[in-house]
């Protein structure tokens, strides 16, 4: 066919088209032939000479669209109480029409209706009014605005009632026809779904409201008659069930995006209604630990804003409790891991319990955390430091320790990992640092450690928890164990070169003096034995080869060597700390020694000899005429036996702590706590320049916060001490600053 | 076992035809401590141990790198508390002699 424009007769071709348009609308068959005849018609129309017919066809259309809703409308209104089934059977098959016939018409819509229709930016910035009616709507478009104006409007409240009776009937458990009703329902908004502005206004003023409100008041009664007759718990259940089959309902029949809202008029009605009945029995639930109730609790509440709150307050307190009664409750034997084991086991329980009824929700981890962080810095009495810092790093080090009854690598590195979790609620870390780094050190000193690598797991697992300024000597400790095994190497080396033969085997420690906790203090004079000065002598022109500006000074309370026994039956081998070495190597210039010459040749303090000499006595290698005093006389026992060939002896005390040590410790972490402070204000007011008193402190708390909790008048001390070394210096012109001084 | 043991006894019956001594040292194991060979242990610029790092290297995290330094008038400081000092003053805090190194620490 040419697509020249014709001249051609309206009245010739509408017939035709008409008796066409109305087999489209109602779906009946049409031929492939007369749909693109009629195809060409409109096309003929719109190009017509000498005026295009577009304006006529569109009217015409409407008039015949308008004349068949209205009967449809008179078919569903006589058809009885079947109303919805009639309204759904013929809306199928008149949208299903419409859209065909929008096709059909698609010529019309493209050339002579686009350039009538307000576009996109008309309607956002145009201000024109939206229902204006006069505007043209594409044939489809057209078709459903009639669909509503001739088949909704007149029975909206009808339609309206019908739907929600057939609802409740469903609720009731009635046998409901679903796709009716779905279909309808989305009628409703399909209907209006072209507009560009308030599509969803005609569902939502005729079916969503309403039904919302019937909704909300279904569940109202329901509520209360539930409340009337079931226990908290019960009511929480079938709460839940009702939420659910509301859901799986809505879904049957209803759009989208009111599925969301009904479940909110559920929980509003038969949940936030009703909180003061849920919270009076949380406590209760909480404390009995029904796992069934809170986990139905917390369905429930959490989708409600602050629903959780008193929730989250009962368990937190349960928590707290739960805990304090643990600890509290310890025998005092074996209390480091009493103490752990008890705190861990409260948290592995309640962890368990959030992650089993509260879905791990975070909130309840924080309170989790809060339980277990009052629990653990729970100080028994008002004044003294709190114990577990100390408990903690005890029990590390019953871990970590060759008497250690976990034998499984696997096994030890879990429980360090679980250190690590009590150690992450303790406030005062930098204690526990102290502690720890003491039991380190002995047990490095004394070799004492189970494995070298669990060791360095068990720093690098605080480093990774505190950071590297907190495990910083810890690691420095470590360093100095490995630079102390190539000093040895060396050394060897060294003497090979030198060919010196030092006559015993010869081990050293070099220690970095401020790493360890160690201080000189607790060394007494002694003279080393003559065997051993050359070794002494030697190591020393060794090291201070190797390095400059250091001197070694000799740590004999950490020394032992071994010491063969001639004189006996058997020969003993006899490993014995320094002090006990030079008394006994004295008795190789006679076998019997009075208290002065021993005094003379070792240059112990009195006090000192007196007591390594009361413990030579129990062991019966020596004897003293009667009590062991400044005037006795002590002999080698020449009869002496043990059943072991190697043993070694002990000085009492030596190894033991002293409460004296734990107060030295706490002392020692006030020293830290102060250049920690100081250090803090340094590197602020070197960032700030100028800073407001306040504001200093607030950022040295934010900053030590990681480790201790400092006072406010330790802090303002650190600021005094400061501005005396000329760190800082109060602002000239307002007292309340402080600039740095560089 | 008690083997080995008859065999230390007979070894030690050689050697004791020797005149010996009653006890003999088999072996040592030292434990010493490294500090800065200084005559005072605060340095007198920042004031903190001169074992410690300064607070400035304690704030930067270089407490490796704060090792000790010493004049010819031997006194001794942080090495980084005295560089800064000899900006402003070539002289010794301590003795007001000039500053000239004498040494530092490694």
């Amino acid at each position: 066919m040419s697509l020249k424009p014709k001249r051609v007769e309206f009245d010739k071709i509408w017939p035709d088209v008409l008796k066409t348009i109305q087999g489209v609308i109602t779906c009946g068959p049409v031929e492939r032939q007369t749909w693109n005849e009629r195809f060409s018609d409109v096309y003929k129309l719109c190009t017509a000479l000498p005026e295009p017919q577009g304006d006529r066809l569109y009217t015409d259309t409407k008039a015949f669209l308008e004349n068949h809703v209205k009967t449809l409308h008179a078919q569903v209104c006589a058809s009885g109480h079947d109303v919805l089934s009639a309204y759904y059977r013929h809306w199928q098959n008149y949208s299903r029409g419409a859209g065909y016939l929008n096709q059909l018409y698609g010529y019309l819509n493209t050339t002579f209706i686009k350039k009538q229709k307000f576009s996109d930016a008309d309607l956002n910035y145009g201000g024109f009014s939206v229902d204006n009616t006069d505007h043209m709507l594409e044939i489809g478009e057209l078709a459903l605005d009639i669909w509503r104006k001739h088949m909704i409007d007149p029975q909206k409240s009808t339609l309206t009632t019908l739907l929600l009776s057939d609802i409740s009937a469903d609720r009731q458990g009635h046998l409901v026809m679903e796709s009716v009703v779905k279909g309808v329902v989305s009628s409703l908004v399909d209907v209006e779904n072209y507009k560009k502005k308030q599509a969803m206004q005609l569902y939502e003023e005729m079916f969503e409201n309403p039904f919302l409100r019937e909704t909300g008041e279904y569940y109202r009664s329901e509520a209360s008659r539930l409340k009337a007759d079931c226990t908290c718990s019960e009511y929480m259940e079938k709460v839940l069930q009702r939420i659910d089959t509301e859901n799986m309902r809505c879904t049957k029949f209803v759009h989208p995006t009111t599925i969301h809202k009904v479940n909110q008029e559920c929980q509003q009605r038969m949940v936030a209604d009703h909180l003061g009945f849920l919270h009076g029995e949380t406590l209760e639930m909480v404390q009995k630990e029904k796992h069934k109730d809170l986990a139905n609790m917390y369905k429930l509440l959490h989708p409600l804003h602050q629903g959780l709150s008193r929730l989250l307050e009962c368990v937190e307190e349960h928590i707290r409790c739960t805990g304090l009664d643990a600890v509290n409750n310890l025998k005092q034997e074996s209390l480091p891991s009493q103490f752990v084991e008890a705190v861990l086991e409260v948290h592995s329980h309640f962890s368990e319990l959030i992650r089993k009824d509260f879905n791990n929700d975070q909130q309840f981890v924080g309170a989790l955390d809060k339980a277990c962080a009052a629990v653990i810095n729970h100080k028994p009495a008002i004044k003294g430091p709190c114990k577990s810092p100390e408990l903690l790093a005890r029990y590390c080090d019953l871990l970590l320790k060759k008497s250690s009854k976990v034998v499984s690598e696997s096994e030890l590195d879990d429980r360090l990992a679980r250190c690590i979790t009590v150690f992450k609620y303790l406030d005062d870390k930098d204690i526990f640092q102290r502690f720890y780094a003491r039991m380190l050190a002995k047990r490095l000193i004394y070799s004492l450690s189970q494995s070298m690598d669990a060791e360095e797991a068990m720093i690098n697992k605080l480093k990774q928890a505190c950071g590297y300024e907190f495990t910083n000597k810890l690691h420095r400790m470590f360093t100095d164990m490995s630079v102390s095994n190539d000093h040895n190497t060396g050394f060897q080396q060294h003497l090979q070169k030198q060919k010196i033969d030092l006559d015993i085997s010869f081990s050293v420690m070099v220690l970095q003096a401020g790493a360890w906790p160690i201080s000189g203090s607790q060394i007494f004079p002694f003279n080393i034995p003559q065997e051993l000065e050359k070794t002494v002598r030697t190591f020393d022109s060794y090291y201070s080869g190797k390095f400059s500006g250091r001197k070694l000074t000799w740590l004999h309370n950490y020394c032992h060597g071994e010491l063969k026994f001639n004189y006996l039956k058997r020969p003993y081998i006899v490993n014995v700390a320094s002090y006990l070495m030079g008394i006994l190597l004295t008795f190789n210039s006679s076998p019997t020694q009075s208290f002065t010459e021993l005094a003379s040749a070792t240059g112990l303090p009195e006090r000192e000899l007196l007591r390594h000499l009361s413990s030579l006595c129990e062991t019966k290698i020596i004897q003293a005429e009667d009590e062991v005093s400044e005037s006795s006389v002590f002999t080698l026992n020449m009869n002496y036996s043990n059943k072991r060939t190697k043993f070694r002896i002990n000085v009492a005390m030596s190894q033991r702590d002293t409460p004296q040590d734990v107060e030295n410790t706490h002392s020692a972490v006030d020293d830290d706590r102060k250049m920690f402070v100081q250090a803090a204000i340094v590197r602020i007011m070197k960032a700030r320049k100028v800073l407001k008193h306040n504001m200093l402190i607030q950022e040295v708390i934010t900053q030590s916060t990681h480790r201790f909790h400092p006072n406010i008048s330790m802090i303002k001390k650190c600021i005094e001490t400061l501005i005396d070394k000329q760190y800082l210096e109060r602002a000239p012109a307002c007292p309340e600053e402080y600039s740095y001084v560089a | 076992m008690a083997e080995e043991m008859d065999v230390d006894r007979e070894a030690d019956k050689e050697t004791s035809s020797k005149p010996e001594k009653m006890f003999t040292l088999k072996k040592w194991n030292l434990v010493a401590m490294w500090s800065w060979d200084v005559e005072c242990d605060t340095c007198a610029i920042c004031r903190v141990q001169v074992m410690d790092a300064c607070l400035r290297c304690q704030s930067e995290n270089k407490q490796d790198d704060c090792v000790v330094v010493w004049g010819d008038c031997n006194h001794s400081f942080h090495n980084c508390c005295m560089s800064l000092w000899v900006k402003q003053n070539n002289r010794c805090p301590l003795c007001q002699q000039e500053w000239v190194v004498q040494r530092i620490g490694k």
